[in-house]
This record gives C-alpha cells, sequence and structure tokens, in this order.
C-alpha cells in the first residue's frame, strides 16, 4: 500500500514538474525564435518600409506573436524582445505589448506586461529614476521611470494619455505561489533626446 | 301610572344592549379543503379557457400565413411582434455585453481606457512547488517502504 502510494505520488510530482519545465523551455523556444527574427536585418526593413508606407493611412494590425519592440532595462539586467499581445503563449515566450496600446515612443500610452515569475521576476527591484530603453522599427526611445504603483487587480489601472508614456505592470505580490491579488504599475515618461 | 313609565324607560334603555344580541348570528369556519378544490377547478377551467383561445388565434395567423404565402405576399408584422422582437433583441444584447464586460474584467487582453493590468500570473510556480513536494513524499514512501522489506 505505501509503495503503491509512494510510486503514484512520485510519478504525479514527476509528471508536474515535466509540464512546468516543459512550458518554460516552449517560451524559451518561442523567446529564441522572436529574437531571430528580430535581429533579423531584412525582416527590420521589411517592417520599416511596411511602417513607411502606412505611415499616412490607417496603421495594420499588429499580427499577436508578432514581435514589436526590445525592452532593456539596465538596473535588472534584463533585455528581452517584446511580443505583441499578452496572451498565455506570448507571456510565456516573452514580455507582451498590450494591443491597442501606443507603440513605444509614439504619441500614447504603450503598455508592456510580463510574468513576475519569469521575465519580471526581480521587477521589485526597480526604482523612480531608473531608466528603461525600448527600440522599435520607428527608433530608440530612453525612458525615465516617474511613477511606480500597486494596484488592485481588477481596479482600473491602465488610461489613455496624450504624450508618449510607457507603462510597465506585473503581478503582485512578486514572491507569491498562488494567485496575486494585485499588479505592480510601474509608469516612465521619454527623456528627450538631446540634439547632436 | 308612575310605573308603567319606569317601565317604558328601562326598556327604552335596554332595547339597544339586547338588540345587537338579537342580529348576531352563526358563521361557520371556512372549509379550507372544499375552498382550494373550487379554486383548483377554477383555475383549471381559466388554464382550459386560455388554452383553446391561444389555439385559436394560433390557427388564424395559421391561416392567415398560409393566404399570405399562396398569394405571394410577404407575410405582414404586427407592431406588437415587431416591439416584442425589439425587445427581446435588446435583453439579449444587454446580457451579452454584461458578458463580455466581464469577461474583460476579468481579463484584459486589449487597451481601453480604465482597463486593469493584464493578468500576469501563472499556475506554473504553484505546479512545481506541488510537483517537488509530491516527487518528495512519494520517494520518502518508496525509501521507507523498502527499507521495511528489507
Amino acid at each position: 500500500m505505501r509503495r503503491t502510494a509512494g510510486r503514484a505520488l512520485f510519478a504525479a510530482g514527476v509528471l508536474l514538474l515535466f509540464v512546468v519545465a516543459a512550458t518554460y523551455a516552449l517560451g524559451a523556444t518561442h523567446s529564441d525564435a522572436a529574437r531571430r527574427e528580430w535581429n533579423d536585418e531584412a525582416a527590420r526593413r521589411d517592417v520599416a518600409s511596411a511602417r513607411a508606407a502606412t505611415a499616412h493611412g490607417a496603421l495594420a494590425p499588429i499580427a499577436i506573436g508578432a514581435p514589436v519592440a526590445r525592452l532593456v532595462i539596465p538596473r535588472l539586467d534584463l533585455d528581452e524582445i517584446v511580443l505583441e499581445g499578452v496572451g498565455v503563449a506570448e507571456l510565456n515566450a516573452g514580455p507582451g505589448h498590450l494591443p491597442g496600446s501606443a507603440q513605444p515612443g509614439a504619441a500614447g500610452n504603450a503598455i508592456i506586461s510580463a510574468h513576475r515569475d519569469r521575465h519580471f521576476r526581480r521587477f521589485d527591484a526597480l526604482r523612480i529614476g531608473d531608466t528603461v530603453r525600448t527600440e522599435t522599427a520607428d527608433g530608440t526611445q530612453a525612458w525615465v521611470i516617474v511613477e511606480r504603483r500597486i494596484v488592485d487587480r481588477e481596479a482600473p489601472a491602465l488610461f489613455r494619455t496624450r504624450e508618449p508614456t510607457l507603462t510597465l505592470t506585473t503581478c503582485w505580490p512578486i514572491r507569491l505561489a498562488g494567485p496575486a491579488p494585485e499588479r505592480l504599475i510601474v509608469t516612465a515618461k521619454p527623456i528627450p533626446r538631446q540634439a547632436g | 301610572m308612575i310605573n308603567r313609565r319606569l317601565l317604558v324607560l328601562a326598556l327604552v334603555a335596554l332595547i339597544p344592549n339586547v338588540a345587537p344580541a338579537q342580529f348576531t348570528t352563526f358563521i361557520p369556519p371556512r372549509d379550507k379543503q372544499k375552498d382550494s378544490a373550487k379554486a383548483a377547478v377554477v383555475a383549471e377551467r381559466r388554464q382550459e379557457v386560455a388554452r383553446r383561445d391561444s389555439v385559436t388565434t394560433a390557427a388564424l395567423t395559421n391561416m392567415k400565413a398560409w393566404v399570405d404565402s399562396a398569394a405571394g405576399a410577404p407575410p405582414l408584422v404586427r407592431a406588437d411582434t415587431v416591439t416584442r422582437l425589439g425587445s427581446t433583441i435588446r435583453a439579449d444584447s444587454v446580457v451579452r455585453v454584461a458578458k463580455s464586460k466581464e469577461t474583460e474584467v476579468n481579463e484584459t487582453t486589449t487597451f481601453r481606457n480604465g482597463s486593469p493590468a493584464p493578468a500576469t500570473a501563472t499556475v506554473l510556480p504553484i505546479l512545481a512547488l506541488l510537483g517537488g513536494a509530491s516527487v518528495a513524499v512519494g520517494a520518502v514512501l518508496l525509501y521507507a517502504s523498502r527499507a521495511r522489506g528489507a
């Protein structure tokens, strides 16, 4: 009886660990693929030319899962490719850009979210005044963090802005195994580019 | 003479007190069983009448639709039907809007002004903990059973 229970528990545990490891591995694979795609110069040129061609008309919607930006946070040693969408698959592979929000650097609020147990696992170390860098097909933008707040998970937290704004979100508390009851919202404003 | 007058006065004074007693009557308690049976019979009759009326109406409506279709004319839609149809659609759409709002509250997948932050929590850490604990307990049990067997 004890042997049977031990075997069953052991097998179930191995299965659970395998599922978790496979999910993380799948995310890492997707992340690598996104990085390769982002680094592909030809793809970048295509994106840039497509953007230029549609600059005067309505922007075509970006496909969910497509790489849209690069996010660099020096304090966290974070350098990740941001994917379009905040679904399970996108957030498993990297930080996700919330569809409908502005692109980083463009006028409006650009919202990027990531899992607290992966890409934003050290997100609680961010402080007001830290810098963030985003890179999109339209150029590179440096940001400075101006606000850091914790809100209830169902509280209104994301708002439209006229000026370029970068909002980074993750679950809070960071070190909690269960469902997170709150969200950590970090807001950054662009650092004006110096002439010359 | 005086006695007669006194007798008349006494009668006049007593009559109002006696009179109500004369008008009182026995009211038997209601037979609840009988009443409920009556009510059931009445309700059944009403239902039967309503059913008959609706069948008649349906038959008439069908007949009219049949005549209209035979004549090649589009069926007329009564104003009250439109109202009912409209209200039905409206109620249905309200339910759908309410449901979609509920979904959006739970999961923010596109940007709306004032929307909550996207759900970034996963069950993977819990699964990993459970898996690790399960493996550990299972290993202990297996080790204990082997030690006992040896």
